[in-house]
């Protein structure tokens, strides 16, 4: 099949998404990642420190861990579709970093993100596929908040290139 | 909607994103990384355009009161967060997005952003319940509350309601604000193309005056 032996324009890939995005803020809300992930975090925790979880109030007053939060099958959805994808078009092999410094950068990253999103209650994802286009104010501060940061991250990076 | 309607029709967008994510090679971190490092706008172009067709549908949809858009107040974390946020997924070198759809290519690398991403997200919901802020949804009202640096709420349903102007029009004058961007984005690329087809005919003359 054509689809899976070529790689898609963005352009027509996004403008897909977009139009389902619409379908699916008529239905539940817009897309978002963040929030999924918040929860399954409290799931894990939940799992692996069992009562003890309710001793940290965030998990009461905020996220309330819940496997019936649908933003939850967002995230589940997409790893769904891409294992189907990379499969398909024969694409999906084990990749490790190479080099110790790159674990340390994903690492650092990864937790930046998760302490971002928490921070804002916002992910990329709502930022530039909800919030903006819903034209809300946290829309705009989300989108000025991750240019600078994403320039800040782009200057480190070149550093490291440059070595 | 039941809980388990809304949980498979999540499943089902999500499954199309991380399908058609994975055939595009889409990033949103390389859309913003990209563009400032190398100048190459591949993914800024692609979100742009999304973020044109979102506009005028949420707004369309907001000027006669469906659809459901995010409700909550905003403030000095929504700049902090995302902040820390772009200067991460640019060294991680995948967002939440991408992390998902590498992971279900093999990429660990992915996988371990992934995993980091929720400890990052425990270790701050233990900061949270030192201090309590930013504000838990149960205690926002919607109006400024400057001690919390939180602005309240405001979208383009609230901007119809105070203006009386259908929401649908900020929408499409965001678009046009966004479509101007696009097409400088398309200059730049025509540009780019020029010089580079330039410096290529110079390359050609000089190796072949070198032949001869």
């Amino acid at each position: 099949m054509e689809f899976f032996k070529k790689t898609l324009d963005p352009v027509i890939a996004l403008s897909a998404i977009a139009i389902l995005d619409i379908f699916l803020f008529l239905v539940v809300g817009a897309w978002t990642v963040g929030g999924g992930e918040t929860m399954m975090t409290g799931l894990a925790a939940q799992a692996l420190m069992g009562d003890a979880l309710e001793r940290i109030p965030f998990w009461n007053l905020v996220f309330v861990p819940d496997w019936g939060y649908w933003k939850i099958y967002i995230s589940l959805g997409m790893l769904f579709g891409a294992v189907v994808g990379a499969v398909l078009s024969k694409e999906f092999y084990l990749r490790f970093p190479r080099r110790l410094s790159e674990w340390v950068l994903i690492t650092i990253g990864g937790l930046l993100m998760g302490i971002g999103i928490r921070l804002a209650f916002v992910c990329n994802v709502s930022t530039f596929f909800g919030l903006t286009p819903e034209m809300n104010l946290g829309g705009y501060l989300s989108i000025s908040g991750i240019i600078a940061g994403a320039w800040v991250g782009s200057m480190i990076y070149k550093r490291i290139l440059e070595g | 909607m039941s809980v388990v309607a809304e949980c498979l029709a999540a499943f089902v967008f999500g499954s199309c994103v991380g399908l058609l994510v994975q055939r595009s090679r889409f990033c949103n971190t390389a859309a913003l990384r990209d563009a400032i490092l190398f100048k190459t706008y591949r993914n800024t172009k692609a979100l742009l355009v999304a973020m044109m067709i979102l506009t005028i549908g949420f707004t369309l949809f907001i000027t006669f009161g469906a659809g459901n858009p995010m409700h909550f107040d905003v403030g000095l974390n929504q700049v902090a967060g995302l902040f820390l946020f772009g200067i991460g997924m640019v060294l991680a070198g995948a967002c939440t997005v991408s992390t998902w759809v590498k992971t279900g290519e093999g990429n660990v690398g992915a996988l371990w952003a992934l995993i980091f991403t929720f400890v990052g997200m425990f270790l701050f919901s233990l900061v949270w319940s030192a201090n309590y802020w930013p504000p838990a949804a149960a205690s926002m009202t919607g109006q400024p509350n400057l001690e919390a640096l939180q602005l309240g709420y405001a979208n383009v349903g609230t901007l119809q309601e105070k203006t009386g102007i259908p929401a649908i029009f900020f929408g499409i004058g965001q678009s046009l604000v966004l479509l101007a961007i696009y097409r400088a984005i398309l200059r730049r690329e025509r540009r780019q193309q020029v010089e580079h087809d330039a410096t290529a005919a110079r390359h050609r003359a000089g190796t072949l005056a070198a032949d001869s």
